[in-house]
């Protein structure tokens, strides 16, 4: 590959960036809340993406960090009276606790039984949170910070969370452990013999999983300000993870960049009507799978060879 | 003892009805190595499909049957010959997604289609019991949910045993090249293979429908139920569905006696998860 392609590469993420952190200086209301989803939902496909893409581990139960530290904050916000950020924090490492503790059940299946393993827990969550007087039942509870976030705090926590995602994952893929991931990804047994400790490597990733995913729940229900158990923990999150992540790019770094792009402008234009733009996701995704299973990104770099971000060395 | 028994009669009666909710997810397990995560929404489909021609027809949800078990066959050929054949390949999760996007289709569209209300198919049976002691009633509704189910796990088990069909399917699957030697057309027999599946989740879907409400959004509830009962149960095997239906049923229904009916589900998804976490090729099954 030349050396100008090389630049480009990087005159295109540079710009990226520098559009995303100055929304609030010219960025309509609605501009602002377009990417401060869309940095919110980045990260969270961007760690399904390491995930499922990369680990090779299907997960179906993100909603699980998701609700929990949602919870966490609410309740921290609310009971406590601590800070809003610091609550955000707390609830990334409830998240990772609870991604240990889930660990110790579910890291004995594979494959498929994962991913209804880590779906079961999220749903045990749920029913555990709707029968819970301490968080108010199913009735939910509205968070309530000290001080509350103004709107462009809120964007530039999203925003670095969402750029932080993407710089981790990177950081992550051109390291040994990346290196491990994806051999196991490819095949376990062998990559096992080679000397990959696949149980370490994997459980690495979930809690990595769990925290980003758990920091960017705090945002969006500071952001959200109400929060209710069947919605937290619901396996609707997941879905859209899924679809972003298949429709931009399974395995690639760039794909859930476009998927999560591609979601967020379906799901505003059509916010009045929820389902229909979820059908409309869920027929794009089997058209993506049937006729470009790499997704957008992925069926792009392998017809021109163009990639943004390369977990290779050269 | 006397207060125990109820329940147990009950989860007894309802394992019935779970074990013919898993066993079109189980067959489809066995023969296409496919987790059908669509497998809860088609059998909502097929309750909201027998609501229609009720409405239509003021005919009663059993004897609908008659028309929503062959639509159900025609529903499950297409979905598997169409769409997930085209996937099939040495990897799990390209087939996998292709059912979770139809999952998703299907919980829109039937919102769009019936709006997120409670639906319920009425029968004048929901509430009769017969008394067999002054403490123990048999609800009508489950004593026909176990027997139908119950019957229909049998149909599918001669089905597969005796029938020309049933063993070119079981040839498919246990080794596909030979049984394309033979002149076995391997994928027509998978669609057809889910076309019965969902002839079982029809009927699945009506008596959920006779028995509880349901709602659009109801599938995914069912699905996990599903996996519970197979994954107690052991993969494939009939016999294991039927005693994984019993347990998950008696587990969430002594849950719902001792811990209140708030946590009906929740002590069924804890039995699952243990029993995922000591024996993740199921109690009766073997890897």
């Amino acid at each position: 590959m030349g050396g100008t392609l090389q630049k480009t590469r990087w005159y295109i993420l540079g710009l990226l960036v520098l559009v995303l952190s100055t929304v609030p200086l010219w960025g309509t209301e609605y501009v602002l809340l377009f990417c401060l989803l869309f940095c919110l939902y980045l990260a969270f496909s961007q760690m399904w993406n390491l995930l499922t893409g990369y680990s090779g581990l299907l997960a179906l139960g993100q909603q699980s960090f998701i609700g929990i530290s949602g919870y966490t904050v609410a309740v921290m916000c609310n009971y406590y009276a601590v800070n809003a950020w610091l609550a955000v924090l707390l609830g990334g490492i409830i998240s990772v606790l609870l991604a240990l503790f889930m660990s110790l059940f579910i890291f004995r299946m594979r494959g498929v039984y994962f991913g209804i393993g880590t779906w079961i827990f999220a749903e045990t969550l749920m029913l555990w949170f709707s029968n819970w007087e301490y968080t108010k039942y199913g009735v939910g509870l509205f968070i309530k910070p000290p001080t509350p976030p103004s709107m462009t705090e809120l964007y530039y926590a999203a925003f670095i969370v969402g750029v932080g995602s993407v710089v981790l994952v990177y950081l992550i893929l051109r390291s040994k452990l990346g290196l491990g991931l994806m051999a196991m990804r490819d095949d376990d047994a062998v990559s096992e013999t080679m000397g990959v400790e696949v149980f370490r490597s994997k459980l690495y990733c979930f809690l990595v999983a769990a925290f980003v995913t758990g920091i960017a729940a705090g945002v969006i229900y500071h952001f959200q300000v109400f929060i209710q158990p069947y919605r937290a923990f619901a396996i609707d999150w997941t879905v859209k993870l899924v679809f972003i992540v298949i429709i931009g790019g399974i395995g690639t770094i760039e794909g859930p960049i476009l998927g999560a792009f591609i979601y967020i402008l379906l799901s505003q234009t059509l916010s009045e009507y929820i389902s229909l733009s979820m059908l409309i996701l869920g027929v794009i995704a089997i058209i993506v799978i049937l006729t470009a299973p790499k997704g957008i990104m992925g069926s792009l770099q392998e017809k021109m060879g163009f990639e943004i971000l390369s977990p290779r060395r050269r | 003892m006397e207060e125990l028994a109820q329940p147990i009669l009950n989860g007894i009666l309802l394992g019935g009805l779970y074990a013919i909710v898993a066993i079109g997810m189980s067959t489809m397990f066995g023969i296409v190595k496919l987790v059908n995560l669509a497998h809860g929404d088609l059998m909502i489909l097929a309750s909201f499909l027998c609501l229609s021609f009720m409405t239509w027809l003021g005919v009663s949800p059993l004897l609908s049957l008659f028309v929503v078990v062959p639509i159900m066959y025609f529903v499950g050929f297409f979905v598997q010959g169409y769409l997930i054949n085209r996937v099939l390949g040495k990897e799990m999760e390209p087939p996998l997604l292709v059912a979770f996007g139809i999952s998703i289709i299907l919980q829109n569209l039937l919102l769009l289609i019936f709006t997120p209300d409670a639906r319920t198919l009425e029968t004048s049976l929901a509430i009769k019991t017969i008394p067999i002691a002054d403490f123990l009633n048999i609800p009508v509704i489950y004593l026909i949910d176990f027997l139908l189910g119950l019957g229909s796990i049998s149909a599918l088990y001669f089905f597969f045993q005796r029938t020309y069909m049933g063993r070119a399917i079981r040839a498919a699957s246990d080794d596909e090249t030979a049984a394309q030697l033979m002149g076995v057309n391997t994928r027509n027999i998978y669609a057809k293979a889910m076309g019965i599946a969902m002839m079982t989740a029809a009927m699945a879907g009506v008596l959920i429908g006779m028995t509880f409400t349901f709602y659009p959004h109801t599938g995914p509830q069912y699905l996990i139920i599903a996996f519970g009962v197979v994954v107690i149960g052991g993969l494939g095997s009939m016999k294991g569905a039927l005693a994984g239906g019993l347990i998950l049923a008696i587990a969430q229904l002594l849950g719902a006696h001792f811990f209140g009916p708030g946590f009906q589900l929740f002590c069924g998804y804890v039995v699952l998860l243990v029993v995922l976490a000591l024996r993740p090729q199921g109690i009766f099954g073997t890897i």
